[in-house]
């Protein structure tokens, strides 16, 4: 029991350290992404205060969208595996 | 000589031969980057070796006989058997541990342990030893009447370590030819990849996003320094900028 409560926690760390530096990662994706879309094709007469109102408007609908919900498969996934792995071991 | 001072040793040992290689060959010269090659090398092999000894793979085999036996575990062996907390009566160097004996369709011979894996690595997750073992009990065949199955096992046998493949599961077969596809090594290898993948863009993000930026801004500082430093030049050009330039020594610092 206290191994897997052991277990359990180091887990916790270890997905959330993953989770924070996936979601990171996609963050700046998201951003450079945004970034390059103004760039390739900026607006007539629009300065850096649009572009950056402009990627702020990207990020914050990013932060509310479907893909950041999607990061949470980084805790869902190894327990999902794990309860798999422990069906075929011990009860096939 | 205890576990921790040989471990110890070892990783002193490391440490010491990665030090000194590291001066040895200092960057940019000439065995750096066979060095580096090397090293590369030396990782790849190590992630071999450990997906060679934690990844299920399988046998085809008769089993033969089952039984268990107290068993010296000590720091030696230690790391190829499970964790102290799992399940069987132990002592501080002995443990009871139960074995299958098995028989390849060639005549060669396998011995299993048949341990639980707890909750840690290999991540099994097997805590089913005992109906294993009834399962093994209940397979055992004789050379005129063969009954063949096929084990999961994942582990080395090495005699002189005492250490032994643990069989994870065990399903009857047709026979001792049955071609086996090994999905789960399939699809872990294929994740691993994936993953690698993903760690490697993960950084050539980082790179680019965070660390570039910042040497570039450092760039820009120095570019900045070195300006400065050639209008203080230009200033001190000719007899009245070098007189000017002496008296500006009075009130400020001179360039350098």
């Amino acid at each position: 029991m206290i191994a897997f409560i052991r277990l359990s926690v180091l887990a916790f760390i270890g997905l959330s350290v993953l989770y924070l530096l996936v979601a990171t990662y996609s963050r700046s994706v998201r951003r450079e992404k945004l970034e390059k879309e103004w760039d390739a094709n900026p607006p007539e007469g629009k300065g850096d205060t649009e572009r950056a109102a402009f990627i702020k408007d990207g990020m914050d609908h990013y932060e509310h969208g479907l893909k950041k919900r999607l990061l949470w498969l980084v805790f869902i996934i190894p327990m999902i595996l794990m309860a798999v792995i422990i069906y075929f071991v011990d009860f096939q | 000589m205890s576990g921790y001072v040989f471990w110890g040793l070892i990783g002193l040992v490391i440490l010491g031969g990665g030090l000194f290689l590291h001066f040895r060959y200092p960057v940019g010269s000439k065995g750096r980057s066979r060095l580096k090659w090397a090293f590369r090398a030396l990782v790849l092999a190590v992630v071999a070796v450990f997906l060679n000894y934690s990844m299920p793979s399988h046998d085809i085999v008769r089993v033969t006989n089952t039984y268990n036996r107290l068993t010296t575990v000590s720091w030696e062996n230690a790391w190829a058997y499970a964790s102290p907390d799992t399940g069987t009566a132990e002592s501080a160097t002995s443990r009871d541990v139960r074995f299958i004996d098995a028989a390849y369709a060639d005549g060669s011979v396998v011995v299993y342990r048949n341990e639980d894996t707890g909750w840690v690595w290999p991540p099994y997750f097997k805590y089913d030893s005992s109906n294993l073992q009834a399962e093994a009990q209940n397979f055992k065949s004789t050379k005129e009447a063969p009954e063949w199955v096929v084990v999961t096992r994942y582990g080395w046998r090495f005699p002189f370590l005492s250490i032994y493949p643990n069989a994870i599961q065990m399903k009857a077969v047709a026979g001792p030819d049955v071609r086996i596809i090994p999905w789960v090594n399939i699809i872990i290898l294929t994740v691993l990849a994936l993953l690698a993948l993903m760690i490697r863009r993960m950084w050539l993000q980082f790179r680019e996003r965070m660390v570039d930026p910042a040497v570039a801004d450092a760039g820009d500082f120095l570019d900045g320094i070195d300006a400065r430093a050639d209008a203080a030049h230009a200033e001190v050009r000719g007899l009245w900028g070098r007189m000017m330039a002496w008296f500006g020594t009075w009130t400020r610092k001179p360039p350098r």
